[in-house]
């Protein structure tokens, strides 16, 4: 209903409206992009782009499922573009660390989950692309299968199989990492 | 480490922030692409009137056969839950309508359909006329319709065909409409609706007036319609309706399947919208049903025996020549039309007509009459074999007459 209300006061030209939606999605669509991308720069060159294609096509825009998957599926698109455009990655030196949320409360466990979210972001670089894809999709940006399945071109099977064996994989990389 | 079963919260936990730098420069990029399209954009209509319905046309069929069907849904207001909006304000202001400009556009399809409707004072339908895109024409393409006076004209752009029938199935539509307009007939089937537990309505109104009242009427399942939802943009000022999108539930999800805009409410309509004369070329084949006896009557005869009836003295127009005769019981198309199709031979005499059977495709309706016909090409003489289509005529049901090709 927001979403809703945001288009149509942006379409209408609210400037208001435009810094909520940005606000609201911002740091969602960043986590989506770091996540996929490994690389803080491209993330937010994508979120930029992202943004701003919306905004150029607003007047044209309808709201068809809901704002914040199509701005993910949006998100998911550009990190496409810009991975087949570089194949080589850059490292993620420049992560930003130090602005990793977590929800934990204890002071200990902060420090516990941090590092298990270092060691998850590390893991999950070494996923390939299309598992990594399917597992950041369908757990940050709650994308069902089958726009996943869109995205990637594939079938929906094919989809659960990437994200299954990537959620596999993740585990074992963790586990592996715990009995180093 | 454990092993990492609750691996699916804690990729949940993993996010990050932009910095605060990252923020206000794209924020600020953002603002000012913004502010740079709103100097460019046309100044917005401020005037814009708005009603609260759903209409949907389908299509006219070919030949001069109109076939309209208005659906409606009216997403009502919750007086109870509105401590500041009141849907008597918005009844109010619709309760004058004389002009009425509608776009209604279709998931998936950019040219919407649009219709534009004029009201006499009565508040009875006095002009309508609707544009149908390519993709709303069904098998016709894109067309023109225009109403008045029990006359309805349709201009078949794709095939260049300009026919005028009676039509009082269009008003009779229009006037359901607009009874199902009526605010206050609408407030009732609200309260009714309400009071039975099968609407349910959620109203945002923001604070900033100049925003416009967001209400959301979803279809519980004990209503006729559930999973249908509509959302409705009042503006605060007029307490009119600007718009209703209308979303489906599927697979769990509101999906989004089309909107309707409101324009242009008691802006009049220059009458020229409503005059498509001016609009037809000069090689378009003009029919006009109105002003000719077209096909038989009845009288007596049963549906079948009417049928027969017009398909033999179709044929025997044809031998005599009498093309005139035969264009009138051929939908009344123009009889240098008739002599054009039948100009590359000359029907001799009837050998057979056989009993009528029902009109095979479903939706047409009549009948196809097989016959046999001999004819003379070049010297030569033949027997064809044809199947006319014969029903009644569009209209003048006591009337009936050759439809479609041959």
């Amino acid at each position: 209903m927001e979403d809703k209300l945001l288009v149509y006061r942006l379409k209408a030209g609210s400037e208001d409206a435009l810094k909520r939606i940005y606000e609201k999605y911002e740091n969602y669509l960043f986590t989506i992009a770091v996540n996929l991308l490994h690389d803080n720069a491209a993330a937010e060159d994508i979120i930029q782009d992202v943004f701003m294609k919306f905004l150029k096509a607003i007047d044209n825009f309808k709201l068809r499922k809901n704002l914040k998957s199509y701005l993910a599926t949006c998100t998911a698109n550009k990190a496409r573009d810009l991975l087949r455009k570089q194949k080589n990655q850059n490292s993620n030196e420049n992560l930003h660390e130090k602005d990793m949320a977590s929800n934990s409360k204890n002071p200990i466990q902060l420090i516990m989950q941090t590092e298990m979210l270092k060691k998850l972001a590390h893991a999950l670089r070494n996923l390939p692309y299309e598992q990594r894809e399917a597992v950041i999709l369908r757990q940050q940006a709650d994308m069902k299968f089958k726009a996943i399945a869109v995205l990637q071109n594939v079938s929906i099977k094919t989809a659960q199989s990437r994200y299954r064996y990537g959620l596999d994989k993740l585990r074992s990389l963790l586990n592996s990492e715990v009995q180093k | 480490m454990k092993p990492a079963e609750n691996i699916k919260n804690l990729i949940k936990n993993l996010q990050y922030k932009t910095t605060r730098e990252t923020h206000n420069r794209i924020l600020n990029n953002l603002q000012k692409t913004l502010a740079e399209s709103q100097k460019t954009k046309p100044a917005t209509q401020t005037n814009i009137w708005r009603i609260i319905m759903k209409s949907k046309i389908t299509k006219l069929a070919a030949a001069a056969v109109i076939i309209v069907a208005v659906g409606l849904t009216l997403f009502l207001l919750d007086l109870s839950t509105t401590p500041a909006y009141a849907i008597e304000q918005t009844i109010k202001a619709h309760h004058s309508v004389r002009y009425l400009h509608i776009k209604d556009f279709k998931a998936g399809e950019n040219e919407p359909k649009q219709f534009w409707v004029e009201f006499d004072n009565d508040g009875q339908v006095k002009n309508i006329r609707l544009d149908f895109p390519k993709w709303a024409g069904g098998g016709d393409g894109a067309k023109v319709v225009v109403w008045k006076e029990n006359k309805a004209q349709i201009w078949f752009k794709k095939k260049k065909s300009f026919v005028t029938v009676w039509d009082k199935t269009v008003a009779a539509q229009f006037l359901k409409m607009i009874e199902e307009l009526d605010p206050k007939r609408a407030v009732e089937r609200l309260y009714e609706r309400e009071k039975q537990g099968k609407v349910k309505i959620e109203i945002d109104e923001p604070s900033d007036k100049t925003e416009p009242i967001v209400v959301t009427a979803t279809y519980l399942p004990e209503s006729s319609t559930p999973g249908k939802q509509g959302v409705l943009f009042v503006n605060q000022a007029t307490k009119l309706v600007t718009a209703i999108e209308f979303y489906q539930l599927k697979d769990g999800e509101y999906k989004y399947s089309g909107r309707m805009e409101f324009y242009d409410y008691n802006k009049p309509i220059d009458a020229r919208m409503f005059v498509l004369d001016s609009e037809i070329p000069p090689d378009a084949m003009r029919v006009d049903q109105t002003t000719q006896d077209v096909g038989l009557l009845q009288e007596q005869l049963g549906d079948k025996e009417i049928a027969i009836e017009v398909v033999r003295q179709f044929f025997q127009a044809l031998i005599a020549k009498d093309y005139a005769k035969a264009g009138r019981l051929f939908g009344g198309i123009p009889a240098s039309k008739i002599q054009e199709i039948f100009a590359e031979f000359d029907v001799v005499r009837i050998i057979s007509i056989s009993e009528p059977i029902p009109y095979p495709i479903p939706g047409v309706g009549g009948f196809k009459v097989p016959c046999k016909i001999e004819i003379e090409r070049d010297g030569v003489k033949s027997v064809e074999p044809y199947g006319l289509a014969v029903r009644p005529v569009y209209g003048q049901p006591e009337r009936w007459n050759i439809h479609g090709g041959i």
